[in-house]
């Protein structure tokens, strides 16, 4: 008898909770897309490395990635301009951020500030809930055209510094000194065999007059 | 026929037929890089027109790239089958092969000294310093602009393997890569093979595979020597190609350096408009 009861009671829980919660379910279609929160598509901390160690193995070579220096404060904020002065969401990104208006995304692919920074106002990059976050940047902004994109990918630095400039040897030290070893070997290609090759030719005109070169025996 | 106008040989077919498919892919590798590198000038843009604007030059880049690589690890295969690998490692030493020796570090120093009238003219055998130089620069210039063009190919793939910041230097690498090897190329390996006063008007050994006699004794004076002392000159001495082939060398060789020139003369005109970060 008690048992029955069990079953009847659990019967009747089912018959009234089943259709309540097939509400509250996403339809298939929003499921694949996204459910709506961030946190469906964030990574685990993985490699952002402010919140991530790094594999030994691997410290060195994230010894000289990007960012070295640190992350302003300003980039935590949910307003990231809130402490800016004379700021204004009229006025163009490019007024203050100007080195950042020569990016290849920018002027190659015609992508514009807010294609990427697109969360109003304008969320610091490390903010928690920013769709910049290394976290969840490259489901939220890369893969819009990256189709795929991985954490991994979303490290690129998109607002590349001056690779031969002083200060990216602080902030990005692995692109910093392999630039400058190839402007070294490839300067250093020209600045010895331009003049060989100009004096070698000189000396062939001076042989040439003389009637041909003589050899050693 | 008179000696005089017999020449050796110097390039078999198979020789010739390498340097011609590194031609064609150098050049096609050298407009749409340079084409997709200067997109934002009007120059870029005409020339990326050429190929299918700035989607289709970038296409045209990775295809020939991979065809390179593929034709890269053809060439390493086909040298590994020219090694005499019974004598082996001693075959690799010797004057018919491209290695680097002690004689050519002496040879390098002999140069430098008749060039400033210290010394007299080095006795080269069948290779030279200068052509071993440009033998083993594309394979160094190959290797570096290969890893980094394959890692470029798909980003996102690469970044599965390495972290994705590591692209903003393998970018700058293959940019300076192939500026270095674009601007030797076309600036002293011309001049070097076709502007010196003694190779003037145009040297097609490497089309026709020959060199006059006249000249391989005042180039490679020893080789001519060494054929000479073994017996084997008068087998090596061909004759000359007929005039139609010479026409079509000269001016095919010319359309060559003439499309590297107006590449470099472009370039520099064009560099101050580029954005490169």
């Amino acid at each position: 008898m008690f048992v029955r009861l069990i079953l009847w009671a659990l019967g009747l829980t089912l018959w009234i909770t089943v259709p309540v919660a097939a509400q509250t379910v996403p339809s298939a279609g929003s499921e694949v897309t996204s459910t709506g929160f961030y946190r469906d598509q964030d990574t685990l901390p993985g490699v952002y490395r402010l919140y991530q160690q790094q594999p030994k193995k691997l410290d060195w070579l994230w010894s000289t990635g990007p960012y070295q220096r640190g992350v302003r404060k300003s980039s935590f904020k949910k307003d990231v301009h809130i402490d800016v002065a004379n700021y204004s969401p009229r006025r163009l990104c490019t007024d203050c951020h100007r080195d950042h208006s020569r990016d290849m995304h920018m002027t190659r692919v015609g992508i514009t500030c807010v294609q990427c920074h697109r969360d109003k106002p304008i969320d610091g990059v490390y903010h928690y809930y920013s769709s910049m976050n290394p976290i969840r940047r490259h489901a939220y902004v890369c893969a819009k055209c990256h189709e795929g994109a991985t954490p991994s990918f979303a490290s690129y630095v998109v607002h590349e510094p001056n690779p031969l400039a002083a200060p990216t040897r602080e902030d990005f030290p692995a692109l910093y000194y392999a630039t400058w070893f190839m402007v070294i070997l490839a300067g250093g290609v020209f600045v010895i065999f331009i003049p060989y090759v100009v004096l070698w030719g000189v000396r062939e005109l001076v042989d040439k007059l003389r009637g041909g070169p003589v050899h050693d025996n | 026929m008179t000696t005089e106008r017999l020449r050796l040989k110097r390039f078999p077919a198979v020789h010739r037929l390498w340097h011609f498919g590194l031609i064609v892919l150098f050049m096609t590798m050298g407009v749409t890089g340079l084409a997709w590198m200067f997109i934002e000038t009007a120059w870029g843009t005409w020339m990326a027109g050429w190929f299918g604007g700035y989607k289709g030059v970038l296409e045209w880049h990775r295809t020939s790239g991979l065809i390179f690589l593929a034709g890269f690890v053809s060439h390493i295969l086909y040298m590994l089958t020219q090694v005499d690998w019974k004598h082996f490692p001693g075959s690799l030493l010797g004057p018919d092969t491209l290695v680097y020796q002690w004689v050519d570090v002496k040879g390098f120093f002999q140069h430098l000294l008749w060039i400033f009238g210290l010394g007299k003219a080095p006795r080269f055998d069948r290779w030279s310093w200068w052509e071993k130089f440009d033998y083993w620069a594309v394979w160094w210039g190959l290797i570096i602009v290969g890893v980094t063009g394959l890692m470029l190919y798909n980003p996102v793939l690469s970044s599965d393997y390495i972290p994705g910041w590591l692209l903003n230097i393998a970018l700058w690498v293959h940019r300076i890569e192939a500026v270095l090897a674009m601007g030797h190329i076309f600036t002293i390996h011309f001049y070097v093979e076709h502007f010196r006063p003694t190779a003037l008007p145009f040297n097609a050994a490497m089309f026709d595979g020959t060199i006059s006699l006249k000249d391989a004794k005042h180039e490679h004076p020893e080789w001519v020597a060494r054929l000479e002392r073994e017996g084997r000159l008068q087998a090596a001495l061909v004759p000359e190609p007929p005039v139609v082939m010479r026409i079509l060398y000269f001016m095919g060789g010319y359309a060559i350096i003439a499309l590297g020139l107006f590449l470099l003369i472009f370039s520099l005109l064009n560099v101050g408009a580029l954005t490169l970060l």
